[in-house]
């Protein structure tokens, strides 16, 4: 068994596990941290963007003038942004049978590899899960696709080139995987490989192993997935939560009694606790209102939002900002927030029973129907008639990249009264904010990233015990910035196996049994006997039967009848034919009984020594040595036939036949 | 006693004696005890003044199928009764005494099984033995063997209480010529000392040879048994004059010796008490050695306790105080790095079970907990005993704080194992903001404050810190604002991050934040603090800016949560108070929030901000008027009193009864400053404060008023006249015939103050008494303008004679347009004496008279007796 691990990205893994004959990837998360290399793409004409120098080197060597731009102290690329995608080169990606996802913002490279590589196999994800990752994917592609950009980048990706830029573009690992993003149609043509499934369900891939997605309670149809054979258990842990939000609550005990566990997706922010950050969230939220500034919150168009929104929900009286609008500008935010009113089988307890009464699950219905927050497409058309300020605006995308947060950033960014605050925890907030520079307005970091920390991840492990933990090399160390905290890392006995970009891990484990099937009648002809109490032993002649990795054993057919014509032939075939099955031996020759009998049969002078393994008996008058070993018995006595026979048949006399 | 009471005792003890009654309920009996107890305590004889208990005694005695409850009161009634040589010669002749207390009967009647039959037993015995021949008594009938084994007794309170009456008997008989020795009657002075000595040798022979031999437990489980012996120890050696002490202590001394060197966990604190207490009662070899043994014994986590429980005392003693010092430090030292202890920290042989002790989380929390709970005192003690200097315990305090909140630096050279366990941990955190704000007194803290002022800023800012952890860094901080000497130290980023976090926190999601965020502004500006340029300030202003906490205070005021408004309302009156004293202006802002005060008044569906808000004027207006004359034009002055009329005529009118006594407060002060020149005017303040009712509201500083010099009688009737014109007579009146009885009182006693000093009766004064008359004031036809109608007619009518019943009914049905009166009539008409009576009484006094018990006793008999009419007794 193996991993090939083709991302390096803790929670933005892809890994490709070969199981008994299948191949499956688990995940296959794209790393977007690549864009902030990138000057952003504003939605409007920026005459500060379009105005920046080129970058030069000191010497003057080196100038790629269209491709590289000096903006802030920085230098940035010029371009459409570019993605990192999961490795491909590591195994051939038309290999791959299945594809198991278990959460949309783990499923945003699958348009790079299922198409274009040859892959033909199925994709496995629940209905949230697919429906918002196609939300997802739209909204990325209408990004890049409204803020066209003839010219692609390409030069400076030139090894001899990158060694001399400055900066973070020198340290940029891979560059020459990095690609634009996907069209609409391989979007399409990626999502129709995707089947549906429901959480318990289980899949038979190929009759060699059962796949099945377990609840992670991370986001809307968020899955751990559990793989397994009859005698083998893996189990892959994805992004997952404890903390009581909207999905529905993790399934833990399934994951119970696995050989090999795969933990990925633990929280990118272990020391920032999502309630304290909620908090913080609500009263800079409110603070700024409250002196007539502004908040922009750069986001993702589903998961967290929807809890701000509900936090948001219970404060906006409390802290008196109900005349207040909030905005959510997205190509996806209508859809976005109408699907989450749908999803109800996905949702925890709480909002599964609102259903019932019958209320919409979550309360930015309310919001919505109360004028409190509005939802626009984009900030063109609608939003700019009905746009009032001082205002919440929720808009992507969270590298401040791409997307309608750009234009805000232009817009409010010299102003001190607003404040910028960051929730999602992809991205550091600096370098999201390193174009903007010099900013007047207040930057607020409050990550909210509601996956296991260490503290649950260790309690999770001591309750399910798997035999051995596969993890991303970053937690098996502390955080470079905290080397003190060593509350802040696993620590399992026997220590976690990690993996980084391009390992290929063999998972320890041999797999020791295949379950093998017997036919009725076979079964029927078999004459158990017993060897010692509740054990019965038989034997059994059969074909062995092996079908899409099914075994069968079934009854040896019998020999046609021989024709006569074949007469001459039989003294040839006879031997192999009339040679009955021997019995099959067990058991031990106990020395002193043996010796007795020895003696009995007249031979006395017999010397006993004694070995590693049993005993060697040197019948010193005959020149014949018996060795009586645990698993065998050799008489080695030279050119006396007689002599060997009856020895042999009284070391049989304490054997069991079966 | 009272003489109805005397007449229902013998039906009571009727009833008691049947077995077959039940009574009212179970605490009847107490309160029957009780009353006994408090007519013996009076001075009088039980047995003379009710002869039927005797009998009472004798026969429930011999009725074993008694109720428990009653067989337990009869015990202890009979140990009252004796308590008296007279009462106890007399049971004796009846020879009820060996009866009451006779063991075996009670053992044989299988009565004994009951706890409450023992503790009767232990307690009659106790109260009894108050003189010489109970003790002869108590020895001769041998209740000393019996009474250790209850010492042991499987009930706890049993146990207890058995340990109580050995104290007793120890420390109550003991020679009184000894120095040092309490709890002696004076009567046992006079007689039978030698006669009782011999005897109380005995017993203290017996008791001390009973402590020797079963201090020590024989196996690991009997711990139960010495923990009650060393209770007793500690009990007796706190109060043993010297020759019971030293007695004690040369019998049990050798087995004190034994335990603290076994060192069973669970008994190092008691054994530690008892230690202490001999410790404190006179030092010799003997408990020396003990106490350095128990100073250094094995397990960290007791030995932190023992030293803990030696510094407690206080007892200076620069041997054993370094020792203390030394392992109370010694955990903080190595989680912090910081090396309290010197470089010389190989004499603590323990620290290496310490620092394992340390890596378990539970032992650690405690044990650090411990050790910051005394650092205070710590840093207090003298520079000789200390091995480092009181800032370092200061820097450790911070160092830890810093390692809880997850920031610690790195140069820090603690043991990272010890880290993971108070990381985030909200306890450690609590005590060590505790340790901070009381170490903000320990010698050189000032030049710590800005590395204070840091942790405590980013205390505020963490947004992992619970409301408790915020509360307290805000005590800490407010405690080191104010013994701060030199701002300069608090750096201008500093102050900035501190105006960034509050104006944060006051936004919180948690109202308990934004509610202590609140109330901190309000203290900061209740800090004076001096300045080297500026000659007195607010520290407020020094820290967060001039113009910063009113804002944020006013924003408060909208908050959606009771509380936070009450507090934002005192905030402001406090931050306010300034500018009011020194008479500054009125500034627009003023006249916003005074508006926002007088809406939330009328319409804030929550008691607690109204209250604030008659607060807040009542502060105002004593802060005002001490330097503007009421009269004065200033806009001020003039928004005040507009304001002080519909505070007055709102907050009458609240449903909550503390607004109303506020009001009244208010109104008081208005008298108060209208009236201190008058002769005869006794402020209210000086004249009713004395009994304060259990319920009554205690306002939270007293005003003073500064008064006009000179007397002068001859303003009165305008006085007067303006009284009424701002609506306090109105308050007064609907006050005295308020429901709520605290509030009916104050009105009351005003109205009584009032009378005194306007309406006085005398010849000289006629003719302003005449002229006093015609003030009047408009009585409404509704509500409590009617009832004091009702009441002024009745009298008016009473004094005419026309007891016309038809009459009456006229006059209570009249017209409902209300009538004006006159203020002096009225004042006189409403037999404010006779209300004062009735309103300064507890409203239970009448369920609480023993005359009440009696018959409750006897009504609940009745009902039991005749089936079918139940009777309800309410419980309180």
């Amino acid at each position: 068994m193996k991993l090939y691990c083709l991302s390096g990205h803790p929670t933005l893994p892809c890994n490709v596990l070969k199981f008994k004959s299948t191949t499956i990837m688990l995940d296959c998360g794209l790393d977007t941290t690549s864009v902030l290399n990138f000057l952003p793409l504003p939605l409007v004409h920026s005459p500060r963007l379009s105005k920046l120098p080129s970058w030069v080197s000191k010497d003057g060597t080196i100038n790629l003038e269209k491709e590289l731009k000096e903006c802030a102290g920085r230098v940035f690329v010029d371009s459409q942004p570019e993605f990192c995608l999961p490795e491909k080169e590591l195994l051939d990606l038309s290999t791959i049978d299945v594809i198991l996802i278990s959460n949309y913002h783990c499923m945003m490279a699958l348009p790079y590899i299922t198409e274009h590589t040859g892959f033909t196999g199925t994709v496995y994800a629940t209905e949230p899960t697919l429906t918002i990752g196609r939300l997802f994917m739209e909204e990325l592609v209408n990004f890049m696709e409204r803020v066209p950009k003839a010219q692609s980048a390409t030069c400076w990706k030139n090894k001899e080139i990158q060694r001399m830029l400055p900066g973070p573009l020198k340290d940029a690992v891979d560059v020459y995987t990095w690609k634009r993003s996907y069209s609409m149609q391989e979007v399409n043509s990626a999502l129709s490989k995707v089947q549906l499934v429901g959480y318990s369900q289980k899949v038979e891939l190929f009759g060699a192993v059962q796949v099945s997605p377990l609840s992670s309670g991370y986001s809307l149809g968020s899955s751990n997935w559990i793989i397994q054979s009859h005698h083998e258990k893996v189990s892959y842990v994805s992004g997952s939560s404890l903390l009581t939000t909207h999905p529905q609550p993790m399934d833990q005990s399934s994951l119970k009694n696995s050989d090999v566990l795969i933990l990925t997706g633990l929280t990118q922010m272990p020391t920032a606790n999502p309630d304290g950050m909620l908090g913080e969230f609500c009263s800079n939220l409110a603070m700024t209102i409250r002196a007539g500034g502004n908040v922009l919150v750069p986001c993702y168009s589903s998961g967290v939002i929807y809890d701000l929104l509900e936090c948001l929900y219970q404060f906006i009286d409390s802290a008196n900002l109900g005349t207040t609008p909030f905005y959510f500008i997205s190509p996806v935010a209508n859809s976005s927030l109408e699907f989450s009113q749908i999803f109800a089988e996905w949702l925890c307890h709480n909002k599964q029973s609102k259903v019932y009464l019958p209320e919409p699950p979550f309360p930015h219905a309310e919001l919505i129907q109360t004028n409190k927050l509005k939802h626009y497409p984009s900030i063109h058309g609608d939003f700019s008639s009905e746009f009032r300020q001082p205002c919440v605006v929720f808009t992507g995308h969270p590298s401040l990249r791409f997307g309608d947060v750009v234009h805000f950033m232009e817009l409010w960014g010299k102003s001190s009264l607003n404040t910028i605050i960051f929730t999602e925890p992809d991205f550091s907030y600096l370098d999201a904010l390193a174009p903007y520079q010099p900013l007047a307005m207040k930057c607020v970091y409050c990550p909210i990233d509601t996956r296991l920390n260490f503290h649950q991840v260790s309690k999770l492990l001591k309750e399910v015990q798997p035999l051995h933990v596969v993890c991303p090399e970053q937690y098996t160390q502390p955080p470079l910035t905290q080397s003190h905290r060593s509350d802040l890392m696993l620590e399992l006995q026997p220590p976690p196996m990690p993996y980084r970009r391009c390992s290929v891990l063999n998972l320890p484990f041999r797999r020791s049994y295949e379950r093998v099937y017997i036919m009725p009648e076979l079964a029927n002809s078999l004459v158990p006997s017993e060897i010692k109490p509740g054990v019965s032993l038989a034997t059994v002649s059969a074909v062995l039967h092996s079908k899409d990795n099914k075994h069968t054993l079934q009854s040896v057919p019998k020999p046609p009848p021989a024709p006569p014509s074949k007469k001459r032939k039989r003294v040839l075939d006879e031997p192999p034919l009339v040679l009955a099955p021997k019995p099959l031996l067990s058991g031990a020759v106990p020395l002193e009984a043996f010796l007795a009998t020895l003696q009995k049969q007249g031979i006395t002078e017999v010397k006993v020594e004694e070995t590693a393994d049993g005993h060697i008996l040197h019948l010193q008058a005959e020149d014949t040595l018996i060795q009586l070993e645990e698993d065998g018995t050799h008489i080695v006595c030279d050119n006396n036939e007689p002599l060997r026979t009856t020895l042999r048949d009284l070391v049989l006399r304490f054997l069991q036949k079966l | 006693m009272d003489r109805e009471c005397v007449s229902l005792l013998p039906g009571v003890c009727e009833v008691l004696a049947d077995p077959g009654t039940s009574l009212p309920d179970d605490t009847s009996l107490e309160k029957l005890l009780d009353w006994f107890t408090g007519l013996i305590e009076a001075g009088g004889s039980l047995l003379e003044a009710c002869p039927c208990l005797l009998e009472f005694i004798s026969t429930v005695v011999h009725n074993t199928a008694s109720d428990p409850g009653v067989l337990s009161f009869t015990l202890r009634l009979t140990g009252l009764v004796s308590a008296t040589e007279d009462g106890f010669k007399m049971l004796q002749e009846r020879s009820v005494l060996n009866e009451v207390f006779n063991l075996k009967h009670w053992q044989e009647a299988g009565l004994w099984e009951d706890p409450c039959l023992r503790i009767g037993w232990i307690q009659g015995l106790r109260s009894m033995l108050q003189h010489p021949e109970a003790l002869s008594f108590f020895v001769q009938s041998a209740f000393l063997d019996p009474l250790l084994q209850l010492q042991t007794d499987t009930s706890l309170f049993v146990a207890s209480a058995a340990n109580q009456m050995l104290a007793h008997v120890l420390l109550f008989f003991q020679p009184v010529s000894s120095p040092g020795c309490n709890g002696v009657d004076k009567k046992a002075e006079d007689d039978g000392r030698t006669h009782t000595s011999a005897e109380y040798t005995a017993v203290v022979t017996s008791i001390s040879q009973y402590l020797k031999e079963s201090l020590v437990p024989k196996e690991n489980t009997k711990h139960h048994q010495s923990l009650q012996i060393l209770k007793l120890l500690a009990l007796l050696l706190a109060k043993a004059g010297p020759p019971l002490r030293d007695k004690l202590l040369q019998t049990v001394g050798d087995s004190l010796e034994e335990l603290v060197t076994a060192g069973g966990s669970e008994l190092t604190l008691p054994l530690m008490d008892v230690v202490l207490a001999a410790y404190s009662s006179g030092t010799d070899e003997r408990v020396t050695r003990l106490l350095a043994s128990m100073l250094n014994i094995n397990k960290p986590a007791d030995l932190i306790h023992a030293a803990a429980a030696f510094l407690r005392r206080g007892r200076c003693d620069a041997v054993h105080t370094a020792r203390a010092v030394r392992v109370l430090l010694l955990p903080l030292d190595v989680i912090t790095g910081q090396s309290l202890l010197g470089t010389n920290t190989t004499a603590d042989a323990h620290q290496v079970s310490v620092v394992e002790q340390l890596k378990s989380k539970t032992p650690c929390i405690s044990m650090i907990c411990v050790c910051l709970t005394n650092t205070p005192q710590i840093a207090l003690t003298p520079s000789g005993v200390l091995p480092c200097p009181p800032v370092l315990i200061i820097t450790a305090v911070l160092s830890l704080l810093s390692i809880c909140s997850g920031v610690s630096s790195s140069s820090s050279t603690g043991s990272s194992e010890v880290y993971r366990n108070v990381i985030g941990n909200g306890k450690v955190q609590k005590c060590a903001l505790e340790a901070l704000t009381a170490l903000s007194s320990s010698p050189g803290a000032m030049e710590k404050i800005s590395e204070v002022f840091t942790v405590l800023i980013q205390y505020l800012d963490n947004p992992d810190s619970d409301p408790t952890v915020l509360h307290k860094s805000y005590q800490a901080l407010l405690k080191w604002t104010s013994v701060c000497t030199d701002f300069s130290l608090v750096t201008d980023h500093l102050r900035h991050d501190l105006i960034e976090v509050v104006k944060k926190r006051v936004c919180d999601m948690r109202w308990e934040v934004r509610d202590s965020t609140v109330e901190f502004l309000g203290h900061l500006t209740g800090v004076r603090v001096s300045l080297k340029s500026v000659e007195v300030c607010d520290s407020s202003d020094v820290l967060l800016g001039v113009c910063s906490t009113t804002p944020l205070l006013k924003e408060a005021l909208q908050d959606s949560e009771s509380y936070v408004r009450a507090s934002a309302i005192a905030a402001l009156a406090k931050t306010l108070t300034h500018s009011w004293q020194q008479g500054a202006a009125l500034t627009q802002e003023e006249t916003e929030i005074v508006s926002r005060l007088l809406e939330i008044l009328s319409q804030d569906t929550e008691g607690f901000p109204r209250r604030a808000v008659v607060q807040y004027f009542i502060s105002w207006y004593s802060s005002n008027s001490s330097h503007l004359p009421l009269s004065s034009s200033g806009s001020s002055a003039s928004l005040l009193m507009q304001c002080v009329r519909s505070v007055l005529s709102q907050g009458s009118a609240d449903l909550d009864w503390e607004v109303k006594v506020h009001t009244l407060e208010l109104a008081e002060l208005l008298l108060d400053e209208t009236f201190s020149a008058h002769q005869g005017y006794r402020k209210g303040s000086d004249a009713h404060r004395a009994p304060s009712h259990p319920y009554g509201v205690v306002s939270e500083q007293a005003h003073t008023l500064h008064t006009h010099a000179g007397t002068h009688t001859e303003g009165t009737e305008s006085d007067l006249a303006t009284v009424v014109e701002q609506g306090v007579m109105s308050a007064l009146l609907s006050g005295l015939v308020d429901c709520d009885r605290p509030v009916a009182l104050k009105a009351c006693r005003l109205l009584i103050t009032l009378r005194e000093t306007v309406c006085t009766l005398s010849l000289g004064t006629l003719d302003a008494t005449a002229s006093m008359a015609t003030v009047s004031c408009k009585l409404p036809g509704l509500g409590w303008g009617k009832e004091i109608i009702k009441i002024l007619r009745l009298k008016r009518s009473d004094r005419a004679r026309e007891a016309d019943i038809a009459a009456q009914r006229n006059l209570s049905d009249a017209d409902e347009g209300g009538e004006s009166v006159s203020v002096c009539e009225a004042l006189r008409l409403l037999g404010l004496d006779e209300r004062l009576d009735v309103l300064t009484q507890s409203s239970d006094h009448i369920h609480n008279s023993p005359l009440s018990l009696l018959q409750d006793i006897l009504t609940a008999s009745a009902a039991h007796t005749q089936p079918g009419e139940e009777v309800i007794v309410d419980c309180y």
